[in-house]
C-alpha cells in the first residue's frame, strides 16, 4: 500500500496541556515563594529574583549591578568561595548569579536528592553574602579584561552603541557591564550599600520547580529564609531615552570587518503594554521567527546573512525594538534598505490570512516545547514574579493570541514602529561600506567603536 | 530505567521508540551517519551545506516549506553537521507525529528532483555568511580550525572543520549534491528515533508507511581514519586581531566511549569547571594569571580529542600561563587527584546527563547518537556506567598517558601589533 505524498497528513485529536499548579506564598519578611512540582527528572531549580537591576547604575557607577551579582558567591555565611564551590560540586549542582536591567538572579540547580544542603547553600548566597574586599579586586580585574575583549567583538559593540544612542548614560544606555572608569571607580562600599538597598525579602521572590513535594520546599524555604530582615523598597529609576528626529545611520568602523553588524530600531514598548499580545504577534511576522519576513527576505530569497531577527526587548520600562542582521560588506545598503521596506510594509495591512494564521499557530503551539524541564518552568515563573503577570497568565495566553486580528496587527505596526525616525547602527568596515550607505541619502555619522564621533572623510 | 524498542525496518532503516506521556509532544530525530569526514579534499564544508540543501525543499514539500509545515502547528526544528553525522530535528504537538514523518521522509526519498541551482546559490551565500559571522569576524574564530590542521595530516578527514573553506563552498555543484545524496542519504544509513507522547502500534505504523519504501544502498565508500602520530609536539603562533593572548591545545585521545575517554572526560571536570576546579583555582584566583580557563572532550567517533583554552590576563605573558598550565597537569599525573574531586566530577556527570534526558529532544539526539557511534541505542541506559565506576587512578592515568607534549597540538593567539 502506497501513502499519498501530495497532501500533509492531518494531526489526530490534540492532547491537553496544563500549565503546573503553582503553590504561593508569602513570608512574614515578605518575601514571595512560589513552588512547582515536575516529576519528569530528578532535578530541582532553585530561584531568586531581586527587583533591582543594572536599570539602577549611573553612569559613574555603571556595571555596580552586575558586579555586585558577581560578588554573590564569592563568599557567604561560613564559606569561602572555594567552599561554596567544593559544595555545590558535591552536590552535583550548577551556581548561578547575575543581572540584567531590570532585576538580579541568582540559580542553583542540583540533583532533587540533595534539596535541602542546597537549600543552605542557595540562602546563604542570597540573604547572607560576605562580598570580601579581596574577591572584589579579583572580580574587578576579571570584568575589565572582559571590557577588552568586548572591543574585538561586533555582536557587542553594536549592542553598546545602539543602546547609548537611544538612552544616553542613564538607565538602559550604559552597559550592563560597565565601562573601565565606571569600573575602576566601584568600591566595597559601593558593592555593599547596593546589596543592603537592593537586595531585601520584600523586593524579592523565590521560586522552586521540579522533582519535590510543594508543602515541604516551602518549609525549608521558610526555615532558610524568615531571618532576611526586610527594608524601604528603592524606587526605580526612570529611562529618559532620546528622541529621534529623523532615520539616521551611524557606521562604527571596525577596520578588520569582514561583516557588517547592522542594528535598525527605536524604542519599543514596556512588559505591561496593553498590547502586547498584538505586539508579539506582529514581531513573529515581521523578524521573531525563522520563516519571518526579515529572515526569508535577507537569508533565504537574497543570501545576504546567516540570519537576521527582530525583537521588542520588553522590559519593565520601555525596552528598544530592534533588528540586527550580520551581512557580508558588499551587501550592507542592500540589506538596510530590504530591512526599512519590509518596515514600511508591515504598516500597510498587507498581511495574509495564512501568514498571520500561521504565526499564532506557532505561538500557541509551541508554548508546552518551551516549558519541558525544572529549569524551564522556573524561568516562566521569575519572569511572571518580574513583570506582575496575572495568576491564570499561562492558563490564558492561548486565548491572548488567538484574539490577535489583522486589523490589530496594523494598528499596532503603525502606533510602534516609525521607518522614519530610527537609528541605523552599523558596525563595519567604514572604508567599504561608507560610500554606497551614503546613496541611501540619510544623514550619516560616523564614530569609533567607543562612541567618539569621527569627522567623515 | 527508560521504555526503549529498537528495530530495523526491511530496507535497514533503525528506528527506536521511547514512549514517555509526560507532555503532549514527540520529538523526531534522524542522524544520518555521514559528516564533514566523509568530504574529499576540494569540497570541504560539503556535508554542512547539504544540510542547508535538505530544508530547501522535497519533490511534495515547497521551498521553505518545511520550515513553515512545522512551525505552523507549533512546532521547532533544526539539523546540525559534525565530523562523522548530521542530524535533523524537530519537537512537534503529539498529534503532528504524521506530519513530522510525512516530512522526513519526503526529504529522505523525494529530495532530488525538488534541487535547483538557484537554492543551491542562495544557501551557498548564507552558509558563507555563518562562516563570516562564527569564525572571521570574530575573535579567536577560526582556533579549532587552526589546530585540526596542525593536528591531523591533510589525507585525514578530521583535517577541516564542518564549517569548510569559502574557495571549496564556492565550488560544490549540483552534481556533487547528487552523488553525496545517493552515497549517503539513504535508509540503511540512518537511525529515526522518536520520543514522547504516542502510541508504539501507531508509531510503527506510521513509520513504515512513510519510510517502508525506500531501497537500501549497496555499499559505502572506504575512507582511512588510521591517525598518523606526529610524535611530538607541533606549535603555532598566530597574530590576529584580538586583545589578549590566548593559548589552544588539541590533545589527542582514543574514540569516544573509550574507556580512556571516558576518564577523560571527568578529568577535564577536574581540571577547568568549577572555582574549584584545579585550573581555574591555581590560574585564575591565586596567581590571577588567567582571565578564563576551559577543558572539555568532544563527541567524535573516529579519533578522541580533548580541548583546552586559556586567556592571559592583560600583561601576563602567555609563556608564564603555559608553564602554569603544564605544571597543574603534572601536579595531577605526578600526584593524583583527591577523592572530593573525583566525587565532584561524577556528580557532575550524572547531572549533566540527567539534564539530557529531561527534555524529549535531547533525549532522542542522544538515542540517536548511541545508535550511530555504538550500534546499541540501548546504551543510553548505562553511559553512566563507566563514569560512575572510574577511580581516581583511571584519572591521574590518563593525564600521564595523554596529556604530554608529544600527544599534543598547540596554537597560540596573539594580538596583532598595532
Amino acid at each position: 500500500m502506497t501513502v499519498d505524498r501530495t497532501t500533509a497528513p492531518l494531526p489526530t485529536e490534540p492532547r491537553p496541556y496544563h500549565f503546573p499548579h503553582i503553590t504561593r506564598t508569602t513570608l512574614p519578611n515578605g518575601l514571595r515563594v512560589l513552588v512547582t512540582e515536575n516529576r519528569n527528572a530528578p532535578l530541582v531549580s532553585l530561584r531568586a529574583l531581586v527587583r533591582s537591576g543594572a536599570d539602577h547604575d549611573t553612569a559613574q557607577t555603571a556595571g555596580l549591578a552586575s558586579i555586585t551579582a558577581e560578588m554573590l558567591d564569592e563568599g557567604a555565611g561560613t564559606r569561602d568561595a572555594m567552599q561554596i564551590a567544593e559544595d555545590v560540586g558535591i552536590l552535583g549542582g550548577a551556581l548561578g548569579t547575575g543581572a540584567d536591567w531590570d532585576a538580579t538572579y541568582i540559580s542553583l540547580d542540583v540533583l532533587s536528592r540533595n534539596s535541602e544542603p542546597a537549600m543552605s547553600i542557595f540562602a546563604a548566597v542570597t540573604a547572607r553574602p560576605t562580598l570580601p574586599p579581596e574577591e572584589l579586586e579579583r572580580v574587578r580585574a576579571e570584568r575589565l579584561n572582559d571590557l577588552l575583549q568586548q572591543r574585538n567583538d561586533p555582536g557587542a559593540i553594536a549592542g553598546k552603541r545602539f543602546a547609548n544612542l537611544l538612552y544616553g548614560t542613564g538607565a538602559y544606555g550604559n552597559s550592563i557591564h560597565g565601562n573601565p572608569e565606571s569600573i575602576t571607580g566601584l568600591t566595597i562600599d559601593h558593592v555593599r550599600r547596593f546589596y543592603a538597598q537592593h537586595y531585601i525579602p520584600n523586593h524579592s521572590s523565590i521560586v522552586v520547580s521540579g522533582d519535590v513535594d510543594a508543602a515541604s520546599m516551602v518549609d525549608l524555604v521558610t526555615r532558610a529564609l524568615s531571618d532576611w530582615q526586610p527594608g524601604t523598597e528603592p524606587p526605580r529609576p526612570t529611562v529618559s531615552p532620546r528622541p529621534i528626529d529623523a532615520a539616521r545611520i551611524y557606521v562604527v568602523d571596525r577596520p578588520q570587518a569582514v561583516q557588517s553588524e547592522i542594528r535598525v530600531g527605536h524604542l519599543g514598548v514596556p512588559r505591561s503594554c496593553e498590547d502586547y499580545f498584538p505586539l508579539a504577534v506582529m514581531n513573529a511576522i515581521f523578524g521573531g521567527v525563522f520563516n519571518s519576513r526579515i529572515n526569508l527576505n535577507l537569508r533565504e530569497r537574497h543570501g545576504y546573512t546567516y540570519g537576521a531577527r527582530s525583537q521588542f526587548a520588553f522590559r519593565r520600562q520601555a525596552g528598544p525594538f530592534v533588528i540586527a542582521a550580520p551581512v557580508r560588506n558588499e551587501v550592507t545598503r542592500e540589506s538596510v534598505s530590504e530591512i526599512l521596506s519590509e518596515l514600511s510594509r508591515i504598516r500597510t495591512g498587507d498581511i495574509e490570512d495564512g501568514e498571520l494564521d500561521d504565526v499564532k499557530n506557532y505561538l500557541m503551539g509551541v508554548f508546552p516545547a518551551t516549558v519541558q524541564t525544572a529549569s524551564d518552568i522556573a524561568s516562566r515563573l521569575v519572569d511572571m514574579e518580574l513583570y506582575g503577570l496575572p495568576e491564570d497568565y499561562f492558563d490564558r495566553y492561548r486565548e491572548n493570541i488567538a484574539a490577535v486580528s489583522k486589523e490589530e496587527i496594523t494598528r499596532v505596526a503603525h502606533k510602534y514602529l516609525d521607518p522614519d525616525r530610527v537609528l541605523v547602527v552599523i558596525v563595519g568596515n567604514a572604508a567599504e561600506i561608507r560610500e554606497p550607505l551614503g546613496s541611501l541619502g540619510f544623514p550619516m555619522h560616523e564614530m569609533d567603536i567607543d562612541g567618539n564621533m569621527l569627522a567623515v572623510s | 530505567m527508560l521504555d526503549i524498542t529498537d528495530y530495523r525496518l526491511q530496507n535497514g532503516l533503525r528506528v527506536v521508540l521511547n514512549e514517555d506521556h509526560s507532555a503532549p509532544l514527540v520529538a523526531i530525530n534522524i542522524w544520518y551517519h555521514v559528516g564533514s569526514k566523509n568530504e574529499r579534499p576540494g569540497r570541504t564544508g560539503f556535508a554542512h551545506l547539504f544540510e542547508h540543501m535538505l530544508f530547501s525543499g522535497s519533490e511534495h514539500v515547497g521551498n521553505n516549506e518545511h520550515f513553515r509545515y512545522v512551525q505552523s502547528v507549533g512546532g521547532v526544528l533544526n539539523g546540525t553537521t559534525f565530523f562523522d553525522r548530521t542530524n535533523y530535528f524537530e519537537t512537534l504537538p503529539s498529534n503532528y507525529l504524521a506530519l513530522g514523518l510525512w516530512l522526513e521522509s519526503d526529504r529522505m526519498g523525494y529530495f532530488l528532483n525538488a534541487i535547483t541551482q538557484e537554492k543551491l546559490d542562495i544557501q551557498r551565500e548564507v552558509v558563507k555568511e555563518e562562516r563570516r559571522q562564527r569564525y572571521d569576524n570574530v575573535p579567536y574564530g577560526t582556533a579549532f580550525e587552526r589546530l585540526l590542521r596542525l593536528a591531523f595530516n591533510p589525507d585525514y578527514s578530521y583535517h577541516w572543520a564542518t564549517i569548510g573553506s569559502m574557495e571549496d563552498l564556492g565550488a560544490a555543484s549540483l552534481d556533487d549534491i547528487r552523488e553525496f545524496f545517493a552515497t549517503w542519504y539513504r535508509p540503511d544509513n540512518c537511525t529515526l528515533t522518536l520520543v514522547g507522547d504516542f502510541a508504539p502500534d501507531e508509531a510503527r505504523r506510521l513509520v513504515e508507511q512513510y519510510f517502508g519504501e525506500f531501497e537500501p544502498g549497496r555499499s559505502f565508500p572506504e575512507f582511512n581514519l588510521e591517525r598518523q602520530k606526529a610524535g611530538h609536539e607541533v606549535r603555532e603562533t598566530f597574530a590576529s586581531p584580538v586583545q589578549l593572548p590566548r593559548i589552544y591545545r588539541l590533545y589527542h585521545l582514543p574514540k569516544m566511549g573509550d574507556p580512556d575517554w571516558v576518564h577523560a572526560d571527568l578529568l577535564t571536570t577536574v581540571l577547568a569547571s568549577d572555582k574549584a576546579s584545579r585550573l581555574d583555582r591555581a590560574l585564575v584566583h591565586e596567581q590571577q594569571i588567567a582571565q578564563d580557563v576551559a577543558t572539555y572532550v568532544l563527541p567524535t567517533e573516529a579519533t578522541g580529542l580533548l580541548l583546552l583554552q586559556a586567556t592571559a590576563r592583560e600583561g601576563v605573558a602567555i609563556e608564564k600561563l603555559e608553564s602554569a598550565i603544564d605544571e597543574e597537569v603534572a601536579r595531577i599525573s605526578v600526584g593524583g587527584i583527591t577523592d572530593d574531586e573525583l566525587t565532584r566530577a561524577k556528580n557532575r556527570a550524572e547531572i549533566e546527563y540527567a539534564h539530557q534526558l529531561e527534555t524529549f529532544d535531547s533525549r532522542a539526539d542522544l538515542i540517536g547518537m548511541m545508535s550511530t557511534y555504538f550500534g546499541d541505542p540501548s546504551l543510553v541506559q548505562r553511559w553512566l556506567d563507566p563514569y560512575r565506576n572510574a577511580t581516581k587512578e583511571d584519572l591521574a592515568h590518563v593525564a600521564r598517558k595523554y596529556l604530554i607534549p608529544e600527544n599534543r597540538v598547540t596554537s597560540v593567539f596573539v594580538p596583532e601589533s598595532a
